[in-house]
Order: C-alpha cells, then structure tokens, then sequence
C-alpha cells in the first residue's frame, strides 16, 4: 500500500485530534425526551423517533479531502455521551478532563449544558440508576469488594459484528422484509403479535432514519462541491454525494460503496446507543473480495484508488475513541480503544480456506497505516497458507501488537458445540478481545470480568473481605480449617457457585431493563433473526443469543492453588498459621516465606502437571458454575477468561496471596502465567495453557512477549508458524505477540515524550504504552522476555 | 544409565531443522578461549550460586549445574514436545560441552530416540574415537560439525587440543551418507583474515559432497561473558568485540561460492 499524501493529512488529524467530550448527542436526546413526540410511545418505537431526532438534527461533518464521510460526534475524536445509559456527574465530568490516562477534555460550554440541561432531566433516571436500585444487597457487597464487574453498568450490550447479508443489501429492501414481517403477524393466534407489531414499526423508522442521514450528507457534500475551486476534488465530492444517495438505501456495489454503506451502519449503532466493542465489519477480506475482483478486471478501479479508499475507512475507526468511561468501568477496559476487531482469513461457509488477495491487500494496510483502531486479526485454519501467516508475522514483529493469531478451527468447533449451524460457525469468527461469535446472527453478550482469586481470597477467610470489612461470602470456614486440599476446594467450589449464582442473577435483571427501556430498533435491523421474529435484538431477537462472563486470573489462582498444596498439604513445609500470617503482613518480616513461595514452589507455565492440573480444576469449577445457565433472552450463559485490563483492578483489591505475590499488585492476565514464573520457554506455556478445554469457551487469551530477535532469523518465520499451529492443532483458540524488548519498554517509561507512538500489546488489544497506568507498564516490562539466546 | 546434562532447551530454533530440544550434555576435552558455555566444560556436577531479591532482602541458593537424566527422561522430554516437533519437522539435538564425551549414553539416547521417531542431531567439536562416531552413524541424522582452526598449532593454543583427529573425523562422517552442517565461530583475530578465509574455502570445496547441507558462521558473541562472571570462571576473550554484520554478509557471499548453503547463526 502507498499512503498518498490525501491519506497522510487525514492519519495526521486523527492522530493530532485531542479527545474531548461532546454535548451534542445528550442535548438532542434530552430534547427528544422532553418533547411531546416522546409521550404515550411504546419502548421501540419511542428508541426509534430518538435514533431519528438524532440523525435528523446532529451536525454533519465532513473532513478535508476524505472519501468516506460520517462522524459520530461534531469532529474526529469529539466524542458523545449516552445520559440514557449513565449519567455523567459534574464531578465526572472533572475526572475525565484531568485524568492523566485516557482523557477526554470537556469545556466550559459542556459543564454548562450539563449543569443546565442534562444532569437535572436525567439525575437518578439513567439505566445505571435503575440497575443499581435493582441490584440485591448481596449483588452490591459483591461487586464493591471486586468480585466481579458489571459490562452494561456504563454501556449498552451489543458485542456483535456485521454479518455478510448487510454487505449485500440495502435499508429499502430491509423495509421489505420488515413489511412481510408485519404482514405475516398473526392477531389470532399470537399474543405478542402487538409488541411485534410496534417493533417492526420502530424498526422500519429505523431504516428511514438511516436513509435520511446518508441524505443529509449527500445535500452538505453537493453544497461544498459547488463551493470547491478544485475541479478535480469537485467531481469526487459529487461522486461521494451520489454514493450517498445510494448507500445504504441501496445495495453497495463497488468497493467505495461497499465501505461508505458500511460505515453508515456502524455510525448508526454507535449513535443509537453505546454499545459494546462499537461495531464491527467482521470479515472484511471476504466481504470485499468479490466487488474488488470484480471492479479490478472492468478497470473501474485502480490499485491507488484502493489504497486511498482503505486507508481513508481505517482513520474512520481511529477518529471514534471508545466512550468515556468512569470507575469501574475504567478500570476494567481502560482505553481509547473500541475493540473494532477486523477478521481476515479463516474459512468459507463451504469450509474452504477464505484466505485470498483482499486479506493480503488489507494486511498492507494494517501495516502502513499503523494506527490504534481498527484492531485487527487473522484466522488460522489447517488450510490457511503458510504465506499468509508469514505476512502476518510480518507485521507482528514490528511490535505493535496487530494482528492477533486466532484458531478457525478451534471457533468453529466452539460455536458448534454452542449448537450453531455449520454454516453460521464458519461465518463467525472472534471480535472485541478474543470473544467467539456468529457473525451476523449472533448476540453474544458480555456480562463482567468474574474475580478468581478474589474468591480464594474470601475462601480462606471464612466470606469475610478485609478490603471493604464486609461478609461478602458464604461461611464456608477459615484456612486452617481446612483439613485437607479437597475440603479447600470443596469450600471454593461452594463460593464460586454463590457469586456466579448473584452475578447470573443480576445478569439476568440488567437484560430485562434493556428489553423494557432500551430496545435498539437500528442494530436489530442488522442482526438476523430480528425481523423475521418481530423482536428487538436486546430482547433476544437474535437467531443465537448468549451471555458471557469472563473468568480473570487463572494463571494467579493456579499458582495460588499449588502453593498451597505443595507447602502445605503435600510437603508440608509451612502451616497455614504461618502462612496467613504472613499473608496479613503483606510478607513483612516473613520474606523468607515468601521468597519460598515465589522460587521454591512448582508454578503454572512450565508443562508442569503438578502445577497445572489447579488450573484445570478451577476452569472445570468455573464451567459448571456458569455455562448453561438460562438468561432472559432464550439463550444461556458461557464462559470465556480474557482480562482486558481487569487483572489490574481484580489485583488492587486483593492483599498478599499464596503465591508470593504482594498485596494489591496485577494478577496474571488471560491464560497467560503469572508475570515472570515461566522459565522453560514458548513450547511449556503453549502446553500448560492447552490443558483446560478451550472448545467448551467462548475465547481465551493468551499472551506472548517476544524480543525481536525472535523474527530476525530467515527460518524464524517458519518456526513460529509451527510454534502458532502446534498450539492450534492442541485446541487453542488464540496467541498474541508482543515483540519489544524490555529495554525499550523502560526508557519509554523514562521518556515518554519519545515513546508516543510506542503500541503494545495489552491484553486482547494494543494499546500506546504512554496511555497505560503505571502497574500495567510495569507488568508489561515484567511479563517474560523469552530472549532467543541460550 | 544416566547421563550428565547441564541444560535443556526447549523451543531450540538454532540447533537443527525445526524446532528441537537440544541436550546440553556436560564435559568437554577441548577448552576454547570463546566458549559460551563455560558451566559445559568440566565433567562433574557442580552448583553455582542463585541469588534473588525479595522486597529489600536478598536470598541464595545453591542450584545444580549438571543433573543426571536417564533415557527414559530424555524421551519423556521430547513426548512433552513431540507437537512442535512434528509440526514443525524438528527433533532432538545433542550438544555440549562435547556430548561424544559421554558416548554411551549418547548411543543409548540416540538409538531411543530414533526409535520414537524423531530426527536426531548431534552437535560436535569432532574431538572422539572414530570407531565412537562409527557406533552412532545409524542413529544420527545430522551432524554438526565444528570447524574451528585448519592449522594445527593455532588450534591448540586457542582451545588445548590438536586438529588432526578432529579433520579425521570430518572426512569420516563427510562419508557416512548423513547430513552435515559445519560450524565456523568467528572469531576475531584467530581465523578471520582473508589469507586463512579463502583456505578454509578451498578445504571445504576439496572435501565437500552431497551430504554437507549447510555452512553456518557463528559470529562471536559477548553473551557468555555474563556466565564466566556468574560462575566464577576467568574471561579470556579480553575487549574482543563480535565482528559487524557488514563483515558477517561478506564472508556469507564469500563462503556462498562453495556451492553450499550458508546462513550467518545457527
């Protein structure tokens, strides 16, 4: 790919453009809310007028010299608030605009319109608000110690991901299908015929809403085109008008439609609400290929031309920071990053290898234009050609973190198992971290990061949490109580069940105030089988509906878990007077012990079945706990163990632990060992996280920092396609690359003003270094270096 | 039977095809200025200080340099590995120190593992009996072949023993149908000038056939500087720096011209 200097000035605004905090959007729905229009509607259609009054009076944006046009806010990186969703106080307001991490400027004209407008209309009647009156004792004690957090406290559900059906059709024929839908409703036999009734209306207002709005751009493009000196920008400008008049009513039908209809789409879920991991293309290789073929052999289409369109969609993404988050949910996910995560390769739905020349095009892209989002990935299969992992590796070895290696295999087996046709599993893919998905007929719902070790934490001290001074737990005994390894994990078994029983509990409350208040006519439009079942997607209108909760820390809990049968029970080295004591102490005057417990004691990562049978113990407890348990949706719940950046929150509220690990300090992130306990290489950590049974999640992370000596090597190549396929081939489901050497790492922290453009890999995603909190840069620098000297 | 292994390596990329497992088997009769691997060269088990921080306080233990592997453990390794192995068309190198030091062990080790089906590789300075290397022929697919001086007297002052077994046994296993790599450190001063360059070129060209697969220039390297200090054994190299990659790709080209593929590492 050659970056033009078109592309260049744009990548330059995005990168330049400061995040700040807009009013627009909470003005508008205030507004709307107030208004009379508003009154005496049903849920969905009342969502819809919202959508409408949003798209219809929102400030259209149109940035010097792009070829795709629509911004969520006013300009690039000016992003909206969601008062619906949760309502941002004055004093949040202050946080956002002076945090050092992941700040979001606000002005003085914004704290006024808050002050004004929007905090007094939506004070104590934000979703946030109904949640937590909602939310039981037991619930609340729960969620302030730590054991878990709650995904739809700040934003809305939506963790899906464009299917092809929307890449080949426009809103006109979806009002069609809409129109046949309501048609075919029976008053006789059906008794939700009326709420289906108004939800296809809602959702056919939806589609106009949509039209609309391409419109409103077509009108201001054609209006600056009659203004533009330049003639030959002036044509493009009415090109990009004309795209616009027809796309999204219509179905695109080159590759620059293809890509404004699209990003129409996506512009309209992140305005309707703020959902989950944004939106997302999905499999964008497979989507494009044909038109590409197509336009390449008629001559409509030059490879510069292409080059500019992609690189013009990529600062798209890049422009829309993730909605500000507050607290918890900061924590959790503290980033700029939305989790747009583009899928390249994998299979056909015929099971055929999907790679073709649209993956390598995009993977140029991905490595010219270098830039946070989207996020990107590639599915490996057994078919997938070397070559392609090659140019992968490629790119993975210039450190920044993009793209992520996933196993298509592994998710087609996954969705399989969940009991997706064979058609829909080789349709999906993996989306947001690594989370396993149907694309396009799926919502498949995370629900909170659920706090392993938290839980061994409470188990040894009876329910009781030191950190809040609350029973938090179930009286299950204190650690000497304990008489032997099963009556410990007897007793962790008991608490593992009782908190997923609150959370699943508390899951299933949240969808309900989503289903009753907060439907999304738009997104359902996008989602089969939405329409045909005259249901909202967050009601679950969705062919597959599922609910996630992803399990954090097992590499910590497992390390936890074998020391103390190793030092306790099996050698006997300590008693547990000893060691809570120490514990409590934080290993103050008891280094001895916890020098132990950190070099003498058998650690997760190293093909060590005496230590890495805890992990599957746990991961089996944690299963059981969880998957299959109904939520509101006709679907049930599954597990998935990714952290995102909740390894660090989950640490902060844990004190000293078994493992040696100090009060309050990260634990280990995904299925990836405890930061610095892996000592035989790449091969013994593949093989220790291979143990748990990752065909029955619905994603795993795991994480690997390689020195970039790693890729200098002519066969190097070859060798980590092996390492990555013999991983795949156990049934793994996902490995990353982080390729930086802890050097490099440390004189950032130094000199970030050098570092700026400085991305790792996180966790699931990459992000600046420079925007990462301190803990988790040390734990970056921490996490084993496996240097390619011997 | 048990044999004396100072390390195990696991995702071994430099050792052989593939990725492998490479046996560092402990003991070696020469005693290169270079070596990198200085804890190899004594034939005894010995321990060195292990000395980590926890909060302010320093704690030390003594950990074993060298520990005795029966064959079965060495083929539980490789079973532990036999996914990257396969994947990845590796297998099991033995290395050392000198692993023909410790010979039978070494036929015993290589006969099981063939016989599990791995490909087997030994790394050798090509200091032993002939009739040793006749024994293990059968059940080695590879050889890494140390090259380190063609002149005699320059080879005994830089690592105590003479040559002339060791191009023997060149000119042996050059005749055994098996693979061959041969290995040339580089090291500064001692045999990269031109004059002696272009020698080495000509024996290798003169004794070549089809069973050499490789030639792989090992440049020096600092790294093992790190172990004399940690085990507590004097530095010989003094200010040697490694030579520059520029330097590295012009005695690729330059070996290039023998016909066999050459590659600057291992």
């Amino acid at each position: 790919m050659k970056i033009s200097q078109r592309v260049k000035k744009l990548r330059d605004q995005s990168l330049n453009a400061v995040e700040k905090i807009s009013a627009e959007r909470a003005l508008l729905i205030t507004q709307f809310y107030k208004s009379d229009d508003a009154r005496e509607l049903s849920a969905p259609v009342k969502r819809a007028k919202a959508f409408e009054y949003l798209l219809k009076n929102k400030k259209i944006c149109i940035n010097e010299g792009e070829l795709i046009v629509g911004e969520r806010g006013p300009a690039p990186k000016e992003t909206p608030t969601y008062p619906e969703i949760s309502l941002h106080s004055m004093k949040d307001l202050e946080i956002l605009d002076s945090r050092e991490k992941v700040f979001f400027r606000v002005d003085d004209e914004v704290k006024n319109v808050y002050k004004k407008e929007i905090i007094p209309f939506w004070k104590d009647k934000s979703n946030r608000d109904r949640i937590m009156s909602l939310m039981t004792p037991e619930w609340l004690n729960a969620y302030n110690a730590g054991l878990f957090t709650e995904f739809q406290e700040q934003r809305a559900p939506g963790h899906t991901v464009l299917g092809y059906r929307m890449f080949k059709k426009g809103f006109l024929a979806v009002k069609e299908e809409i129109k046949d839908a309501t048609d075919a409703l029976n008053f006789f036999k059906d008794s939700n015929a009326l709420e289906k009734f108004e939800e296809l209306k809602a959702m056919d207002i939806a589609c106009d809403a949509i039209i609309m709005y391409a419109n409103r751009h077509a009108d201001a493009l054609e209006k600056i085109a009659f203004n533009e000196t330049n003639s030959k920008r002036r044509t493009e400008l009415l090109k990009m008008a004309n795209i616009c008049r027809k796309v999204p009513a219509n179905a695109p039908e080159t590759v620059h439609e293809m890509l404004q209809h699209y990003w129409f789409i996506h512009l309209g879920v992140i305005t309707e609400l703020n959902p989950w991991d944004s939106f997302n293309p999905g499999r964008l290789d497979q989507h494009l290929y044909s038109v590409y073929k197509r336009e390449m052999e008629s001559g409509s289409l030059s490879t510069d031309e292409l080059d500019d369109l992609l690189g013009c969609f990529w600062v798209k993404f890049n422009n829309h920071p993730s909605p500000p988050k507050m607290g918890v949910t900061a924590s959790e996910s503290n980033t700029y990053t939305d989790f747009c995560l583009i899928n390249l390769g994998g299979v056909k739905p015929d099971g055929t290898d999907a790679v073709n020349e649209m993956s390598y095009i995009l993977l140029d892209v991905i490595k010219e234009m270098r830039i946070l989002q989207p996020s990107s990935m590639v599915q490996i299969s057994e078919k997938s050609p070397d070559r392609f992992v090659h140019k992968a590796l490629d790119i993975i070895k210039t450190g920044f973190g993009q793209p992520s290696c996933f196993n298509t295999d592994a998710i087609i087996q996954e969705l399989l198992r969940q009991g997706k046709t064979l058609i829909d599993a080789r349709n999906g893919g993996a989306s947001g971290c690594v989370e396993t998905g149907a694309f396009g007929t799926e919502a498949y719902w995370l629900t909170g990061y659920f706090n392993l070790p938290k839980i061994l934490e409470l188990t040894l001290n009876n329910g009781f949490d030191k950190m809040t001074n609350k029973l938090v737990g179930i009286e299950t005994g204190y650690a000497s109580d304990y008489k032997c390894f099963e009556d410990l994990m007897n007793a962790f078994k008991l608490q593992v069940n009782y908190f997923s029983d609150i959370k699943i509990r508390g899951n299933n409350v949240i969808e309900k105030t989503f289903a009753g208040w907060l439907p999304v006519p738009f997104l359902s439009l996008l989602v089969e089988d939405c329409i045909m079942n005259g249901r909202d997607y967050n009601s679950g209108g969705a062919r597959y509906n599922t609910s996630y909760i992803q399990g954090v820390g097992l590499g910590s809990i497992t390390d936890m878990l074998t020391s103390i049968r190793y030092n306790i029970y099996d050698k006997k080295k300590i008693s547990w007077e000893e060691l809570m004591k120490a514990l409590e102490s934080d290993f103050k005057g008891h280094e001895q012990i916890q020098y132990d417990l950190i070099y003498n004691t058998p650690k997760f990562g190293n093909d060590d079945d005496y230590a890495d049978r805890q992990a599957v113990e746990v991961f089996e407890i944690y299963y059981d706990a969880v998957n299959g348990r109904p939520n509101t949706r006709g679907g049930v719940h599954r597990i998935n163990m990714l952290p995102t950046t909740s390894h660090v929150y989950f640490g902060s509220v844990i004190g000293a632990t078994p493992d040696g690990r100090n009060a309050q300090l990260p634990l280990s992130e995904g299925i990836s060992p405890f930061q610095g306990v892996d000592h035989n290489g790449p091969t013994s950590v593949i093989k220790s996280a291979s143990k748990i049974d990752h065909l029955r999640t619905g994603g795993t992370l795991l994480n690997q920092k390689f020195s970039p000596s790693f890729f200098e090597d002519e066969d190097s190549y070859e060798k980590l396609t092996a390492l990555i396929r013999s991983y795949f081939s156990l049934d793994g489901h996902h490995i990353q690359f982080n390729v930086v050497n802890a050097e490099t790492l440390k004189d950032a922290q130094r000199h970030p003003e050098w570092y700026r453009d400085l991305i790792v890999r996180v966790a699931g995603y990459s992000d600046y270094f420079n925007d990462l909190g301190e803990d988790l840069q040390n734990e970056i620098i921490k996490r084993t270096e496996h240097g390619s000297e011997r | 039977m048990k044999g004396l292994i100072f390390s195990v390596k696991r995702y071994s990329i430099y050792d052989g095809p593939g990725i492998r497992v490479t046996f560092f088997m402990k003991g070696c009769p020469l005693n290169c200025l270079w070596c990198h691997n200085p804890e190899g060269i004594s034939p005894f088990p010995t321990t060195v200080m292990q000395t980590n921080k926890v909060g302010e306080r320093e704690f030390s233990k003594n950990e074993e340099v060298g520990k005795y592997y029966s064959i079965d453990s060495i083929l539980e390794i490789l079973d532990q590995e036999k996914v990257f192995i396969n994947q990845s068309k590796g297998g099991v190198t033995f290395s050392g120190g000198e692993p023909m030091l410790q010979f039978e062990f070494l036929l015993e080790a290589l006969k099981s593992s063939k016989k599990s089906g791995y490909h087997t590789a030994v790394d050798t300075s090509g200091y032993s009996l002939a009739e040793n290397y006749q024994s293990i022929i059968p059940y080695t697919d590879l050889f890494l072949f140390d090259i380190k001086h063609l002149d005699e007297a320059k080879h005994i002052e830089s690592t105590g023993v003479s040559n002339i077994r060791i191009l023997d046994n060149y000119r042996l296993l050059m005749e055994s149908g098996k693979d061959i790599m041969v290995r040339i450190p580089v090291i500064p001063g001692f045999n990269d000038d031109p004059d002696y360059l272009e020698k080495l070129r000509q024996f290798i060209i003169l004794s070549k056939n089809d069973s050499l697969k490789k030639i792989n220039l090992l440049p020096f390297h600092k790294i093992g500087s790190s172990k004399y200090k940690k085990f507590n054994i004097p530095y010989r190299m003094g200010n040697t720096e490694p030579p520059d990659k520029e330097k590295m790709k012009k005695m690729k080209e330059f070996f290039m011209e023998t016909g066999v593929k050459v590659k600057i590492g291992g």
